[in-house]
């Protein structure tokens, strides 16, 4: 089957940068990390990108669907309201699809509710799991705010959730099925999340540092990023083509050589029906933890050698698992659009056993092409190829 | 439907606490007592670390893949569940809350969704496509439309399996206690289809669609009213009708979902 690019016509995301396209990307481009010390009580040192500011409320039809990752659809879906309204005009609304992912969910509530239930005998009268925790509360909550009408379902494969769902829609658009997709992630911060990390011994006590030689491993973050996929349209970036495999590997740990890592690239540029050479960023899944960073910068020498700039977002925002993919390439479609590729925040001195060259300042070198990579727990690899217009 | 995808069937696969195969329930050979999944297609180090769900989607999957003939190392592998690893969330939130332990790495590392997805993954050697998706009700229904877009993208074959563990009683009201349910359907593109193989299309995309799709639904078989409310039941409904070899069309959530429907036909 042909797989003609995928116009992406709007965008709006949230993390530790600041709330909303403008402040995020003003941020990013500044150098400015979004990493502080975490708004949760835990009993180890950390840092953590949170979402400043407060998040608008509901609208009162779904004011019983209150969490923070509904808040958190309502802000990205009202700055990229303009956009929906116009496809919902082109398009049928059942013919407008809904595709996100999470790794967390409505957890954050549910960990308030079970602290009711531990102290209390019971959970809090108006946590509903329905409305609170499950996948579909969160659909429903993004189907209502957007119009959208269309199939809708939640990926959750922990840190590609929100990379996969562009996969989906592009295979869904080339096979007809719809015409348009809401497209993105959400996720929040929650003190499972921070320690199960911390038993893994992979947070960081300090802000992360992906790929330094003194990189200590990671910070979780917290965030949403959404995307207007269209079959065709004016479109801000395109997307070009999705690689996906699987390490089969181990459940947490990735391919020491970056087996896994190199066949979604791989896959991705075929998609595209592109050469390595062809590609002029990679924005990294590098998560500042020993192993991934190197395996990883191993599977992007092997492809591309040692010259494309690379850079990894996680010393800006923290790793927003279920929202990093969705992130990374609104990040990737923020450096086609200015032309300039951010640096790698806190990347130097670079590990000497890291052999991509990593962007240590921006650089102005008006990338054509960009890889977006997320790898997740499960050996579930992704790779997004993005084009300018 | 406008740009309708349909799919022929190969493999069929499930496993419920009482029944251990689809040939089992077909027969109404009950367990006297509920058995815990084996996880069959698992490996032995895998398996340890397998909960009661990978379990269940493993033995499920492993039926399924043994009747299609389809290579475990490369298929595309859809993984559907409402709640996922519920069971091993709720005993981290315990230790974290209750009985204040420290966390246990590897019931962490085991509690995200696509735990089955990656252990299955390893065990079959498959550095291909896999994924991990809810959509409460619709999970059945999503996870096919999934596979479809694989199959006709992609051009590939796939299997869509759907589990859901017991209701975690902690969390989930009463009337909605369920029963632990895995079911696995292995697809492939029409073009690539047996002879006389079933064929299956997902209905239910538009209104008008919906409206006239819900006329003359086949009757989803009789079922203890534990399993009928799991969010996974309508992979059970539509296991059952093509095992069968049924025509016509099922609902894929028994009426708790969005109202998509499976239209099921026997193909050339």
């Amino acid at each position: 089957m042909n797989h003609p690019p995928k116009s992406i016509t709007a965008f709006s995301l949230a993390n530790g940068l600041g709330c909303g396209r403008d402040a995020v990307e003003e941020a990013l481009f500044a150098g400015r990390t979004g990493l502080v010390t975490p708004p949760l009580a835990l009993p180890f040192e950390t840092f953590v990108g949170a979402i400043p500011g407060k998040l608008p409320e509901l609208p009162p039809s779904i004011a019983d669907y209150r969490t923070r990752t509904a808040q958190i659809a309502s802000l990205l879906v009202s700055e990229i309201a303009p956009e929906l309204r116009r496809a919902r005009e082109r398009y049928a609304p059942h013919r407008i699809a809904v595709l996100l992912g999470t790794s967390t969910a409505g957890a954050e509530a549910t960990e308030s509710a079970f602290k009711h239930y531990v102290a209390a005998g019971s959970l809090p009268d108006d946590y509903d799991v329905f409305k609170h925790h499950t996948y579909g509360a969160v659909l429903h909550v993004f189907r209502e705010l957007s119009g959208a009408r269309g199939p809708s379902f939640m990926v959750s494969t922990a840190c590609t959730s929100s990379a996969k769902p562009l996969a989906t829609a592009s295979r869904l658009l080339d096979a007809g099925v719809i015409d348009a997709a809401l497209v993105g992630g959400v996720d929040t911060l929650c003190e499972m999340t921070l320690m199960g990390f911390h038993s893994l011994d992979a947070l960081s006590n300090e802000r992360a540092k992906p790929f330094s030689s003194e990189r200590r491993g990671l910070n979780i973050g917290e965030g949403g990023a959404l995307l207007l996929v269209e079959r065709s349209g004016d479109a801000m970036a395109l997307l070009e083509g999705v690689g996906e495999s699987s390490d089969a590997y181990h459940i947490s740990a990735p391919h020491p050589e970056g087996l896994g890592a190199k066949l979604a690239m791989e896959r991705a540029l075929a998609f595209a029906g592109v050469e390595p050479s062809e590609v002029d960023h990679i924005n990294a899944h590098g998560t500042g933890t020993q192993l991934n960073d190197k395996a990883e910068s191993r599977a992007i020498v092997d492809l591309f050698g040692r010259e494309i700039p690379v850079i990894s977002t996680k010393g800006y925002t923290g790793h927003t698992l279920g929202a990093a993919g969705a992130t990374e390439a609104i990040f990737s479609i923020m450096t086609l659009l200015r032309g300039e590729i951010p640096a790698s925040l806190f990347a130097g001195p670079v590990d000497p056993a890291v052999e991509a060259r990593i962007v240590l300042e921006n650089e102005r070198s008006a990338p054509r092409r960009v890889l977006s990579n997320s790898f997740a727990f499960g050996g579930n690899n992704i790779s997004v190829c993005l084009r300018a217009v | 439907m406008s740009g309708a995808l349909d799919a022929a069937v190969v493999g069929l696969g499930l496993y419920t606490a009482f029944h251990p195969d689809l040939e089992a329930f077909r027969k109404g050979e009950v367990s006297a007592e509920p058995q815990l999944p084996g996880g069959r297609f698992l490996d032995a180090r895998t398996r340890r670390r397998a909960s009661t769900l990978t379990r269940a989607m493993a033995d499920a999957y492993a039926e399924a893949m043994a009747a299609s003939g389809l290579d475990p190392a490369s298929i595309a592998s859809v993984f559907g569940s409402a709640l996922g690893e519920a069971g091993t969330m709720l005993s981290l939130l315990d230790q974290m809350f209750r009985t204040h332990e420290p966390v246990s790495p590897m019931r962490f590392v085991t509690s995200v969704h696509n735990t089955a997805s990656g252990l299955i993954s390893i065990s079959g050697k498959n550095r291909g496509f896999t994924t991990s998706l809810g959509a409460d009700f619709d999970t059945p229904a999503m996870s096919i439309l999934e596979a479809l877009g694989l199959i006709h993208a992609d051009r590939v074959p796939a299997i869509v399996c759907c589990a859901e563990e017991g209701a975690p009683e902690d969390l989930v009201p009463e009337e909605y206690h369920w029963a632990l349910l895995a079911g696995a359907i292995a697809l492939v593109h029409p073009e690539e289809a047996p002879p006389g193989s079933m064929r299956l299309r997902l209905m239910g995309m538009g209104p008008d669609e919906s409206a006239a799709s819900n006329k003359d639904l086949l009757e989803p078989p009789e079922i203890s009213l534990a399993l009928s409310k799991s969010p996974v039941v309508g992979i059970l409904d539509l296991l059952v009708a093509l095992a069968e070899g049924r025509e016509g069309r099922i609902r894929l959530d028994r009426g708790k979902g969005r109202g998509f429907i499976a239209e099921l036909f026997r193909g050339d």
